[in-house]
């Protein structure tokens, strides 16, 4: 049987942010490494009983360095597609 | 389906959070490879071999053949697997402790032999399993539990320079370089680099990974990053040291 993880979508203006709570460890590598500095503690907590992280939605531009930087995958970020330009 | 985590294939979804501390560099190599095995399309051909220490924790996290090894002793099994098995692809992993002090005298010799396998070794400047003891990576005047008044370069030498050494004394063929957790995307570059040297046949690849422990080092996040990013590379330098064809001249 293969294991699935519940994830917590936030909608950003750039894109879909979602954190996995079940993988997160609360290490917080992924705040400092953020460009925009637009990630915080959450109130949700993670496996270990930490917090897990979340970010703030107007702020964040769906860059994918905190997928990067995740070391559990804890983190997907998908980007929304470009409109285009009529 | 809802979105899952963006793992790479070749990991072992059952295993998952895997047992590595938080904020531990060993899951980032882990990803590493992981997606330069998916890349390459090799995992019903790689064994993974991992050493004592940290990294043993890797025994079951990938759906990849492992062996998980006496300390030290990943190089000489991993190579023996390889000459039994040509075909296969041998992955040696193991930490700074089981690669430069109990087992650096196979780390040496198989590369003095230049054996096709692939050594990644995790630098992470002490002891992780045992408690942070000093370790022949650590950083002059870093405080470990056995140096608590920073290691004296005058009393136990510097800091071993593992690639280099390697570099040295393997022949034509050999690719040795030195990454970093805080360039992943480099890092993967050189693990699949050295996979793809060992699938050409060129020689012994051997990759160094600059890693993490905030555990042990008893840093937050952000010291963690500066430690990674601006004290280790001061000493340990990042990049390409040896690369398979003929010698570049000088400068170029």
């Amino acid at each position: 049987m293969t294991q699935t993880f519940n994830g917590r979508t936030i909608e950003g203006d750039k894109g879909f942010w979602t954190i996995f709570p079940g993988l997160c460890k609360g290490c917080g590598l992924c705040i400092q490494k953020c460009p925009k500095k637009c990630m915080s503690w959450s109130d949700v907590l993670g496996v270990y009983g930490t917090p897990s992280v979340e970010i703030n939605s107007e702020e964040c531009i769906a860059c994918g360095t905190c997928q990067t930087f995740c070391p559990d995958t804890a983190i997907a970020v998908e980007r929304k597609k470009k409109e285009k330009k009529q | 389906m809802s979105v899952q985590p963006a793992m790479p294939k070749s990991w072992r979804l059952d295993t998952k959070p895997h047992k590595f501390c938080p904020g531990c560099g060993h899951g980032l190599v882990l990803k590493a490879l992981g997606q330069a095995i998916d890349e390459l399309g090799i995992q019903d051909r790689a064994v993974f071999g991992c050493d004592i220490g940290c990294s043993l924790l890797s025994w079951d996290f990938f759906n990849v053949d492992t062996i998980q090894t006496h300390h030290g002793r990943t190089t000489p099994v991993v190579t023996g697997m390889k000459r039994a098995n040509p075909n296969l692809i041998g992955i040696a992993y193991m930490g700074d402790g089981g690669g430069y002090a109990i087992g650096s005298q196979h780390l040496v010799n198989a590369a003095a032999r230049n054996e096709r396998i692939t050594v990644i070794l995790v630098n992470n400047t002490q002891y992780g399993m045992t408690g942070g003891q000093m370790a022949p990576t650590t950083m002059p005047g870093q405080k470990t539990e056995t140096s608590p008044y920073g290691r004296d370069p005058e009393k136990t030498g510097y800091p071993t320079q593992g690639p280099e050494m390697v570099a040295a004394i393997t022949k034509e063929g050999a690719y040795v370089a030195r990454g970093t957790v805080a360039n992943l995307r480099q890092l993967k570059g050189f693990i699949k680099k050295a996979l793809e040297n060992q699938i050409n046949g060129g020689g012994f690849s051997f990759v160094e990974a600059l890693s993490t422990c905030p555990t042990n080092w008893r840093t937050n996040a952000e010291e963690t990053w500066n430690f990674v990013e601006k004290e280790m590379t001061k000493y340990f330098k990042v990049g390409e040291i040896k690369v398979p064809g003929p010698r570049q001249e000088e400068g170029n």
